[in-house]
Parts: structure tokens; sequence; C-alpha cells
């Protein structure tokens, strides 16, 4: 995909590009019950959440988590049961969808079949009744900036999958909004022209400074598109931080295991002090950096440890070690093995290897952690 | 299309927020007075017609015609011939059906495309069409039974009945049931195929299994239609009475109100249970078969054994083409079959003489309700499915009662509810509508009853529509600042203008072929064409009957091309990528 210089898109973009100074959004102990017959769902319980202008946030999680209700109570399509939404301050829980300075991009593009283009990105600023040089303009640059000139006069079912979503969200930002809202975008791309237009999403966005909420069940999306990221499981939130604090320091099991993989080591923290615990694992003493709400001599604690966070050493003086290669797996960049141990199956990638030195299977191993980049967490 | 939004100035302003209470944000000023205008129509047209006939068949002085009827052999018999009559057009018109859309959907035989024309005809037929030309060719002195095989055939009567109302109501199954056998995925029969199974035995065991519950939603829907008929009865019933005959002949020839309620009220019981029965019949089965699309190729049928289906089709085929020649030469013969000299007089007299009045009066009345019909089952569908929630089945059931209740209840419900003028005190508060009497000469009950009739087709078709078109389409629209009404007018309408244009259509041509009500409604000032052929036919002045159903069969299918050029052809509704279903 062609990047269309920044200079053309940067007219459109407020002046101080990438930075708003409105767009707070504050959600409030938000929740939605909805009525069932064997009794009430609460499909998100109070959901409290504070994004700064111009920021990019995702919410991630498994399907059925809440995450698209949020959305979808934000926009003003859902009324929320209890709680409250704030924009710059003022509540907008009973402004329709409409007067919403807000625009969505849906999961299915929902583009007018029967509209071009031109139409289709053209309906919002008619609808506020612009000048008609206004909407030129306007359509001018959301061309240019989602490289859709010559597309204009298309219907949208002449379109690839990605012109589609290119022509949404160019009809989404031509109208201006103070926030963006995505519903899983890019789930029906294939996975090439998906990474391409995560690029091309958070260069528009950052383009522009709109502050953005972004629904989806990739963690991947989530991990290399936020700002921050909020997991929800179960309508609640699990975590809010940033991606990298998510990956390193998960708030709980849950975070834990739906972000990446992991390995879970069931340990007893001997003493904790200063955020660091005393574990015995695999036959080795680590101070581990530990979760606030792990206790001392708790019998319910997990040490997670990321699988390329261990190191194998095979045993060469005829010991047995703490444990034998069960199987071994080739990715190509990295190898994956699964080696049993006194303290379960623990799941190891090495990459940067040469693969022709890959252990055998059935080898006799010593297993090394690096404590720092572990955690110790209390079990749900 | 390009014109569409250019002109900014069109689009209404968007109204002042409404001040709403918190958590239940209701319907917009906008809306609000759609669902009144809706709900007034189908009160006024519907409701009210229908209360007064049970009001009147459950009055004090009209319940010892109940004991009089459950012990009178005469009424009982009645009572048996018309659910009789039901449940045979329901076996053979839908038998009928399957023959016509299995040929079309399954055998690799010619000339499917005339075939499919040939079994969509009778839609677009008058009502009395079918009958009278069945006696002149199929009757005592037929064209065919007497001329050509010397037999004496009396035709009037139960067989002659099911003849006429099996070819007259079975497009309605075949396009059903073709519908359900194209949408049958392919996948399943190439799987059969794949374990070994010959056409036949998937025949038998895949495709007649996987059909027999979409048999029973036709079967139950002509059986409603047949035992609300009133035309037939009257033209070829002969001896054979049922329900709608016997109620018209209590108010038409007895001026016997009380006891044409109490026939009433005995015909809707078995009407209204087929009706919903068939409605929740394919409600179940959307949730158990339909599991995505179609994949794959159908495989036609090849083998011999395609040609003795195929002839027995072309037979009926046959016979349909040859009731509707019958009907244009007719018109134009001075006795058909007899002395088949040329004459434009039949035509002369309809289209210049005493007939003019009636063909520019139903064409008059026709066009106006056209319209109204067409728009308002729009919008009850789209009220329905888009924005009420609790009280979205009460509209959806109001507006299908045009056809739910039989034709012939809703004219006596007319007569009962608007004949007598009502007074308050010595003021009059409501005029008569109906009668001799009437306002407008009774013009406006006719012109409500052509809409009430018309309504449903189109409220189906839009359901159909809009449960297709995802809301996120609509969504779109609200998000970027639309109102419900400018999303309505700029997104939902004109992805939904085949509806509208079947809409219209439907409602065009049900006003013009209306009978059951109408009869009951005419004035002699008033005049509608099927109550002229009606009255041509039972004199025996087919000629005449000829004529006024070739003039009508005429001004439908011109209507059909106006409405067509006016609307413009249907917007292609292209799924925007892969959507998932529509969450409702």
């Amino acid at each position: 995909m062609t990047v269309a210089a920044p200079t053309e898109a940067a007219a459109l973009a407020p002046a101080g590009r990438g930075e708003a100074s409105t767009g707070r959004l504050q959600l409030q102990g938000l929740t939605k019950r909805f009525r069932s017959r064997p009794g009430d769902v609460t499909a998100v319980d109070s959901v409290s959440l504070d994004v700064r202008p111009g920021e990019f946030i995702t919410l991630l999680g498994p399907s059925g988590c809440g995450k698209t209700t949020t959305l979808r109570m934000v926009a003003g399509f859902e009324d929320a049961t209890s709680g409250s939404i704030l924009l710059d301050g003022k509540a907008i829980d009973d402004m329709p969808p409409q007067r919403r300075p807000m625009a969505m991009v849906f999961q299915s593009y929902a583009l007018f079949p029967h509209m071009t283009v031109a139409q289709n990105i053209a309906y919002g600023l008619k609808l506020q009744r612009r000048s008609k040089a206004d909407i030129a303009e306007g359509m001018r640059m959301a061309v240019t900036s989602m490289n859709l000139v010559g597309l204009e006069d298309r219907s949208p079912h002449e379109l690839s999958g990605g012109q589609q979503q290119r022509v949404a969200l160019a009809r989404a930002l031509v109208v201006q909004p103070k926030v963006l809202l995505f519903d899983e975008p890019l789930s029906n791309l294939d996975a090439k022209l998906r990474d391409a237009m995560r690029t091309e999403i958070r260069r528009i966005q950052r383009m522009f400074g709109i502050t953005s909420i972004y629904v989806t069940h990739d963690q991947d999306e989530a991990m290399s598109m936020s700002d921050r990221v909020v997991v929800m499981n179960k309508g609640r939130v699990e975590q809010v931080a940033t991606p990298g604090e998510i990956y390193a320091r998960p708030a709980s099991v849950f975070v834990a295991d739906f972000i990446g993989r992991a390995n879970f080591i069931e340990t007893v923290p001997e003493s904790i002090a200063d955020g660091k615990a005393t574990v015995t694992v695999l036959g080795r003493r680590l101070s581990v950096p530990a979760h606030s709400t792990v206790v001392a001599g708790s019998g319910d604690a997990y040490l997670m440890v990321r699988p390329e966070t261990v190191t194998l050493s095979p045993v060469t003086d005829g010991g047995t070690g703490v444990g034998a290669v069960l199987r071994s797996t080739f990715h190509g960049p990295s190898i994956d093995y699964e080696v049993e141990t006194t303290g379960g199956t623990v799941t190891v990638t090495e990459a940067g290897k040469d693969p022709r030195d890959a252990l055998a299977e059935g080898t006799h191993v010593d297993v090394t952690i690096d404590a720092d980049r572990a955690y110790l967490l209390n079990r749900e | 299309m390009t014109t569409l939004l250019s002109d900014p100035g069109v689009i209404t302003p968007t109204p002042p927020e409404a001040v709403a209470p918190r958590r239940r944000r209701r319907l917009g000023a906008g809306l609000r007075i759609l669902v009144g205008v809706c709900a007034a129509v189908v009160v006024i047209g519907a409701a009210v017609p229908l209360v007064a006939v049970l009001a009147t068949a459950f009055a004090p002085d009209a319940l010892p015609r109940y004991v009089e009827f459950f012990s009178s052999s005469v009424d009982l018999g009645i009572l048996r011939n018309t659910l009789v009559l039901g449940a045979l057009v329901g076996l053979c018109g839908t038998a009928l059906g399957f023959l016509f859309a299995f040929v079309q959907a399954r055998l690799d035989v010619p000339g499917k495309k005339i075939l499919h024309l040939i079994a969509l005809m009778p839609i677009v037929s008058p009502p009395f069409a079918v009958a009278t030309a069945t006696v002149v060719l199929y009757g005592r002195r037929g064209v065919i039974s007497n001329g050509v095989f010397g037999l004496e055939y009396d035709i009037y009567g139960l067989d002659g009945l099911v003849f006429v109302l099996s070819l007259s109501l079975f497009p309605v199954a075949y396009l059903g049931l073709l519908g359900m056998m194209r949408g049958l995925d392919p996948a399943l029969e190439e799987a059969a195929m794949n374990m070994g199974a010959s056409r036949w035995q998937i025949m038998r065991r895949v495709i007649l299994p996987l059909l027999a519950p979409g048999l029973v939603a036709p079967f139950l829907l002509l059986f409603v239609e047949a035992i609300a008929d009133l035309a037939n009865p009257l033209v070829l019933g002969g001896d054979y009475t049922v329900l709608a005959s016997r109620a018209y002949l209590a108010v038409t020839g007895e001026y016997d109100t009380t006891s044409a309620a109490v026939y009433c009220v005995i015909l809707l019981v078995p009407s209204l249970a087929m009706y919903f029965g068939q409605r929740w019949w394919l409600n179940r089965k959307v949730r158990t078969t339909i599991t995505g699309r179609p994949s794959g190729s159908v495989h036609l049928m090849t083998g011999w054994s395609r040609w003795p289906v195929y002839a027995l089709a072309l037979f009926a085929a046959a016979i349909i083409v040859s009731i509707y020649s019958t009907v244009i030469l007719g018109s134009v013969t001075k006795v058909f079959g007899v002395d088949n000299t040329f004459t434009l007089e039949y035509l002369k007299e309809v289209l210049l003489g005493v007939g003019v009045e009636a063909v520019l009066d139903t064409l008059t009345f026709a066009v106006i309700a056209t319209p109204i019909a067409a728009v308002l089952g729009l919008l009850i569908a789209w009220l329905v499915v888009r924005h009420l929630r609790r009280t979205a089945w009460l509209l959806d059931l109001g507006g299908t009662l045009g056809v739910a209740v039989p034709g012939t209840v809703l004219g006596i419900g007319f007569v009962l509810a608007y004949r007598p003028e009502r007074y308050i005190g010595d003021y009059l508060v409501f005029p008569s509508l109906v009668g001799g009497s009437a306002v407008f000469a009774g013009a406006m009950a006719i012109v409500v009853a052509f809409v009430i009739r018309s309504v449903p087709a189109g409220q189906r078709t839009a359901v159909g529509a809009l449960t297709q078109l995802h809301p996120q389409i609509e969504q779109a629209s609200t998000d970027l600042g639309a109102n419900s009404l400018q999303t309505f007018r700029w997104v939902t309408l004109p992805l939904i203008k085949p509806a509208l244009l079947t809409g219209l259509s439907y409602s065009f041509a049900r006003s013009m072929t209306s009978v059951s009500t109408i009869v009951l409604l005419v004035t002699p000032e008033t005049k509608i064409i099927t109550s002229q052929v009606l009255s041509a036919a039972s004199t025996g002045r087919y000629g005449v009957a000829f004529a006024y159903c070739t003039v009508l069969t005429v001004l439908v299918l011109v209507a059909f091309a106006i409405i067509r050029l006016l609307v413009g052809g249907g917007a292609a509704l292209h799924r925007t990528a892969k959507s998932e279903r529509p969450k409702r």
C-alpha cells in the first residue's frame, strides 16, 4: 500500500497536528443489563475509563466480554442501564446518536450500497448542510488522504475489501468527529491487508489527533496499535495499561493467559518486600516481581513465565537436570519446546538459533528463568 | 441517483432535540406521528369493522343462533363444505405449485421461462375470469368437455370449485416452494451423491424430507384463501354452499345482519387459526433450517424420468393457457364456442357504453388506494422491524388483518360499523359511509377497503427486505448525523425500493380485482368492475364478463409498467463484505 504524502492530508487536520485539545471521553460506572429468560444478563459491569484527548484506546477481550456493547453505548446505539458517559466533561447520556460528535467505522463497513464512494463520503457533510465548496474541499482532502483518488464514482461493491475499509474511514473522518469509534474494522480483511490497514489507521489517527476507541478480539492488533489497552472479561475491566505493561505485568491470570503465551508455575512465596517476592521454582531460589495482591506464605500464587524468557541448557555431565524435552516444534524463526519438569510442563521458545542445533526429544535439560521478566500473580 | 443528495436544502432540518427521560429514549416526534397514522388506518379499516362483527355476533339476541347453527344439518353441512373445500384446494394447489416449482428448479427441460410466466398468470387475473372460462370450456355445454369429448359434465359444485380455486391460487404456493427449492444447499445433495446415492434416492431421501415442512405453509395459506373466497362459490358453487357465500346471502338477500355476523364468526375461527398457524410455522422453520448461504451448484435431473413430470406440468400449463385464451377470445366473439363471429360489441359496451362508468370508478379508487396502501405497508414494516419494541407485534398484526380476515367478513364489518349514521344527542358526529345514502356515494369506504386489503402484501415484502438489510447501514447514517426520518428517506427507502415496487404493484392488482369486500360496499352511484363481472357472469352474459376481465387485466398490466417507470427498477442490494447476520 502506498502512503499518501503527509502534507496533503495535514491540511484536513486541525491546527497543531496530533495535539487535540478536545475529545476527552469519560465512562463512569457504565453498566448494561439485558433482560433474558432465566435472569438478567450483565453484558457490561460498571466500566470506568478516562480517555485522554487524542488517545488511541483499544477494548480487547474474548467474544461476549462486553467490548462491543460498551462501544455501542458510547456511540448512543444502546442506552446504559446505569452509569454515565462524559464528553469533554459534559454528560451525553441523553443525546441521541445522530447528535453525538462521534463517527463509527463498522465491522461490516456499512457503506451505503446505493451511493457512490463520493456520495458515501459526502453524506455526513450534506446532513450538516455545509456549503458546496466546503463539501468539495472536505471530500478532496478525505479522498487524497485515504488514497481513494480515482475511485470516487465507483459503487461500494466494485471495491476491494481494503478499499471499502478506507471509504468507511474517510466517511467517518470527513465529519471531523471528536471521537472515532472502531468496531472490529479489520476482521473481514486478509492477514496482509490487515497489517497494512493497522499502520494506515494509526497514521491517520495520529495526524488528525482524534480520540479513538477501537474494539478488537485480536491481541496482536491491540498491542501494535494502542496507546493503552483495556482488557475486558465477562463485562468487567481486567486491566487498563500500555501494551508493554499489559504484557510484562498483567494484572491477573486471565490477562496473562489472554495476551501472548504464558507458563503458570505453582509456587509459595516465602517472603515479600518492596514488590519483590522470594520463591523457589524448579530447584532455584529466585527473587521475582510480584503483584500487590500476593501475600507471603499464600498457597494461591502462580509464577507467570513467558516462554521466551526461559533458556534451556542440555545436561552434559550425565545428570538428569530438572527436566526433559517432551516435544519440539519448528516455526522457522523460532523453536518451541515442551519440557517435562518437576513443576509441570513448561513451554519454552528459543529464537535466533540454528535450527540444526535443535534439542532432540528426550534430552535432559536444565531450565533457567529470567527472574526479572517473570511475575508472581494470585490465582483467581 | 447522483442527484440524490445534491441539494442540501431538500433535507429536512433536524427537529429540536427532544427532552427525553433518562435511560429510555422515546421515539422522536416524527416517528410518533407516523405510528399514530398507521394505527389510525388499521383501526378504522380493520379493527373497528372486526369489532362490529364480533359485537353483533355475540350480542344477546345472536346467541340462540349458535344453537340453531350447530343443531341444523343444513348449517353444519355448510361448515363441512367450507372445510372440505379448504382442505382440497390446499392439497391440490400445493401439489400444483410443487409440480411447477420442481420442474423449474430441478429438471433439465426446455421452455422453463415460458412455464414460469404461465404459472404467474393467475396472479393478475380478475377473480371471475377463471370460473367463467371454466364453465364455458369444461361445463355441461363446454367447448372442450362437450364439444371435443362429448361429455355432459356438471362443473358446478365442489369439483368445479376445487379446480378453479386451485388454478387461481396456486401461484402463491409455487413462488414460495420455488424460493425454498432454490435455497436448498446443493452441498447436501453433493454429499449424498458423493456417498453413492442415485438421483431418485437423493430425491426421496434428502430433498423431499427437507422440503416436507415447507409444504405446510402453502397448504395453510391456500386453505385460508379458499374458504375466504366469495367470487367463485357465487358463480360456480351451484348447490354447494360455503360459509362465505352463505354470509353474503344473509346480508344481501335476507337483510339478516345478525345471522351474517354469526356465519362470519364461524368462518373467522378456521381462517385466523390457519393464517396464524402458517405464520407460526414459517417463523419456527426459519430457525431450524436456514443455515447460511448455499454453496456449490444445482444438479439438474437429466434422466428419462424427467419427461413424465414435465408432461404433467405442460398439461397443467395447457389448461391455464386454454382458460386465459378463452377470456380473451370470449371478449371478441359473439358466443365463444357456439358462434365464433368476431365482434367488438362487448368491448364497446365496457369501454364506451354502460361499463365505462365502472371502469373509471374502479380505476380512480385503485389509483387513490394504491400509493396509500404501498406507503402504509412500507411504513408499518419499517416501524415494526426497526423502531417499535414492545408494541411491534400489535402493529404487525393489525397490518396483516387485511388478508387474515376473510374479505366477506371485512365487508360485513364495514356494513355493520359504517352504514348507520352515528348521533350524539341530535348532532351527527359520524356520517354513514356505506350504502345508498353514504357520503361520496360510498366511495370512501371502498377506498379504505382497498387500502386495508392491499397493505399486507407490501408489508410482508418490506419486512423481508428490511430484515435482509444490515442494521449497521442505517446506524452508519444515524452516526453521521441523520435523524430517523432522514435515514429512512436517504438510506432505507432507496435500498428497499424493490419492496416498494412490489407493494405498489400488488396493491393495484389487489384493488382492481378485489371482490368479496367490495360487493357489499358498492352503491348505485359507485360501480366497480368486479361487481359488474359478477352480475354479468351470474346472468349468463359471458361475453360482457370476458370483456370486463380483458380490460381489467390490460389495465393491471399497464399499471405495472407505469409503476415500474415511476419508481424505477430495483436498486441492486449488494452486501458489503461478509456481514454477519443481523441481530434481531
